[in-house]
């Protein structure tokens, strides 16, 4: 008895070590890890991972912490694997960005020409920095907040295959016919009917955090945090040199909290860019499993990319099939009504764009909130 | 069949029934089996999901039940409907024969005039079922609510006759293809085990299990050659039904090697993307190279 209890010791005390390393468990999950070690051996070692990660953890994401955590509690081994998959996360970038330095090279000329007659480059080289979205000034923030608060934004609907009773529609709805008959003592009084319902379509900003686009980049994240407020599907990613989905940080009651994560989690803050690798990293990873699917996506960028450009032409070929509408959020349009795409990486896209606006100034991210609905 | 006492107990019995499970699914389904508690996998395309489902109701003789999850399901496609025709004509016939009487109201909702959708179904089943929510992540986020009660009390209320509750847990196994987060509240009733792509080794045992009529060496090629695949960046990395449907395809066709022509007709049992397929055509003959 003694040794069990020993073991239940042990069992609540990873579990907090868990806990600490920001797994959410409840009490229950500890029991049900507890009757599950119950059942296998808790001095196998194989045993002991396996209860743990089946009972504990709930999300893919979390596997690797737990992993490390697990080793880090029942096996005595430092950190310092993870630490090498960071410092290795790291120097990958790095030698990407060396890799693709090759701006000066002979065989790259023609399109740089291109880029400099139009006066815009984006920077290539890929600064990781944690660049803390509160550098604003403290007015600034105020002002904004103020005034997206007041933005409201909704997606179009859409008819989903969902029903409800309605007073005249297609479908009949024989539940509610026979209840009212039985109420009327068995006399068919009145058909009823059930109609298709609205829903709204998912909305998935993909926002430009990279150098030539700072000074937007922080209007847009307190945007996407306002737009994640107001509406229930609403997906935000960041990119500069690699995608980064910060959904799950802007989860925050206060703005300030919800900022200061989010840029925890973004490296390329202010960056290079690479909106092709970026763009195609978001299909690929999410909008193939059906994340956009259906939906609006919004992408806040200038066009200015580094890599190449036939990569940003696939990848936005298959988002453009992939989602309802995309609409893309440029800059540089500022209230120009005849804007040209002028940057290559506009140009590519163009044809796969089915909305062009600016985002510039908080107009402008009014006429979005205004168009929106329209977009069906 | 018994519930197995021990992981390698289960790891056998599933091998009984054509399945490889590796340590961690053994371990994750044994404790699921043991505490009477839903399973809830996700992972990859084509990694066996559903397939292990199917396998643990044969080999333990028990009936599977699927419910199919799609946009839209609702409560009475997934639960129970009252038989609105019948309803309808027993209600005509008793008034023009005058027969109706204290008791015919509650008749019509009774049990002769309730449909059992595949939840009810298995509440009732008990443990001589195993219930398959295939793809819980297509359903509409209303819909997981409707399951909580099913999941955690294994008990379903009709408010006409009351609440049913299952004498004995059926096996519940969920799966998901991650298209959305599902709710917390869901994973917390749910044990979780995610199932990612099996090593080579244990790619080829599952495809000659699978395919008994195929060489080794032949399953080898196609396994490495899949797992080049994946390497591809492709938009949709092939899983292993698609190493087994392969292998399958090259058998029927006769064919005893794999290489960059043979690779390059049968392509269509692997790939299933326009952008993929070309490239990969680009790339067959490194695909194809070695063993």
């Amino acid at each position: 008895m003694a040794e069990a209890d020993s073991y239940v010791a042990l069992f609540v005390d990873f579990a907090n070590e868990l806990r600490l390393a920001e797994l959410s468990i409840g009490s229950g999950d500890v029991l049900s890890y507890c009757a599950a070690m119950a059942a296998l051996d808790p001095t196998n070692l194989i045993d002991l991972y396996w209860g743990g990660r089946t009972t504990l953890v709930t999300r893919r994401d979390n596997i690797a912490t737990y992993d490390s955590v697990f080793r880090r509690f029942f096996l005595d081994e430092a950190d310092d694997l993870p630490a090498e998959l960071k410092l290795d996360i790291r120097s990958h970038s790095e030698l990407r960005s060396v890799l693709n330095v090759p701006a000066t090279e002979p065989g790259v000329a023609g399109g740089d020409e291109q880029e400099t007659r139009l006066g815009l480059v984006g920077s290539d080289i890929e600064v990781i920095k944690g660049k803390a979205f509160t550098a604003c000034t403290p007015e600034e923030l105020a002002a904004l907040r103020r005034i997206m608060a007041q933005i409201r934004l909704s997606p179009p609907r859409r008819r989903t295959r969902r029903t409800a009773s309605a007073t005249s529609g297609r479908r009949p709805d024989p539940r509610r016919t026979v209840r009212e008959t039985m109420r009327m003592h068995g006399e068919p009084s009145q058909l009823f009917w059930r109609r298709r319902r609205l829903r709204l379509r998912p909305l998935i900003l993909i926002l430009d955090v990279s150098g030539s686009m700072a000074d937007y980049s922080r209007n847009l994240l307190q945007f996407a945090y306002s737009a994640k407020r107001a509406s229930t599907r609403v997906e935000v990613f960041c990119f500069g040199t690699r995608l980064t989905r910060i959904t799950r940080q802007l989860e925050r009651r206060r703005v300030d909290d919800a900022l200061a994560r989010a840029a925890k989690v973004v490296f390329d803050w202010e960056g290079g860019t690479r909106i092709g690798d970026s763009i195609g990293a978001f299909v690929r990873d999410w909008g193939r499993r059906g994340l956009c699917r259906g939906g609006i996506v919004v992408i806040c960028s200038d066009g200015l990319d580094r890599g190449d450009p036939a990569v940003l032409a696939a990848a936005m070929e298959r988002l453009s099939r992939l989602c309802h509408r995309v609409v893309w959020m440029n800059p540089h349009k500022g209230n120009n009504v005849d804007f040209a795409p002028s940057t290559l990486g506009m140009m590519v896209a163009a044809p796969h764009i089915d909305l062009v606006l600016s985002g510039h100034d908080l107009n402008s991210l009014e006429e979005l909130a205004e168009l929106l609905p329209s977009l069906k | 069949m018994d519930r197995p006492q021990t992981v390698d107990q289960l790891t056998r019995t599933l091998r009984d029934g054509d399945y490889l499970a590796d340590r961690g699914l053994a371990t994750a389904l044994f404790v699921s089996l043991s505490l009477d508690r839903p399973i809830l996998l996700e992972g990859e395309v084509g990694v066996g999901k559903t397939e292990v489902a199917k396998v643990i109701a044969e080999v333990f003789g028990r009936k599977l039940i699927r419910l199919q999850c799609y946009e839209g399901i609702e409560v009475n496609q997934a639960l129970y409907e009252w038989d609105y025709a019948r309803q309808m004509l027993a209600i005509r016939a008793l008034s023009e024969q005058n027969l109706a009487d204290e008791d015919s109201v509650d008749k019509l909702f009774g049990p002769n005039y309730l449909l059992e959708r595949p939840l009810l179904e298995a509440v009732r089943a008990g443990d001589r079922a195993v219930l398959l929510i295939d793809e819980v992540d297509r359903a509409d986020d209303e819909f997981e609510a409707f399951l909580l009660e099913v999941l955690s009390d294994f008990q379903v209320s009709i408010p006409e006759i009351g609440t049913i509750a299952a004498e004995t847990k059926p096996i519940v196994i969920l799966t998901s293809n991650r298209t959305r987060e599902l709710h917390d509240a869901l994973k917390r009733r749910c044990l979780y085990h995610w199932i990612g792509f099996p090593t080579a080794e244990q790619e080829v045992a599952i495809v000659m299990v699978r395919e008994p009529g195929a060489s080794e060496a032949l399953a080898q090629k196609v396994v490495a050659a899949v797992n080049r695949l994946r390497g591809l960046e492709l938009a949709k990395p092939p899983g292993v039904a698609e190493s087994i449907d392969w292998v399958r395809t090259l058998d029927v066709l006769g064919e005893n090697d794999l290489d960059a022509r043979v690779a390059g007709d049968t392509l269509g049992a692997v790939i299933k993307e326009r952008d993929d397929l070309e490239l990969v055509r680009d790339n067959l003959e490194e695909i194809t190279a070695g063993g």
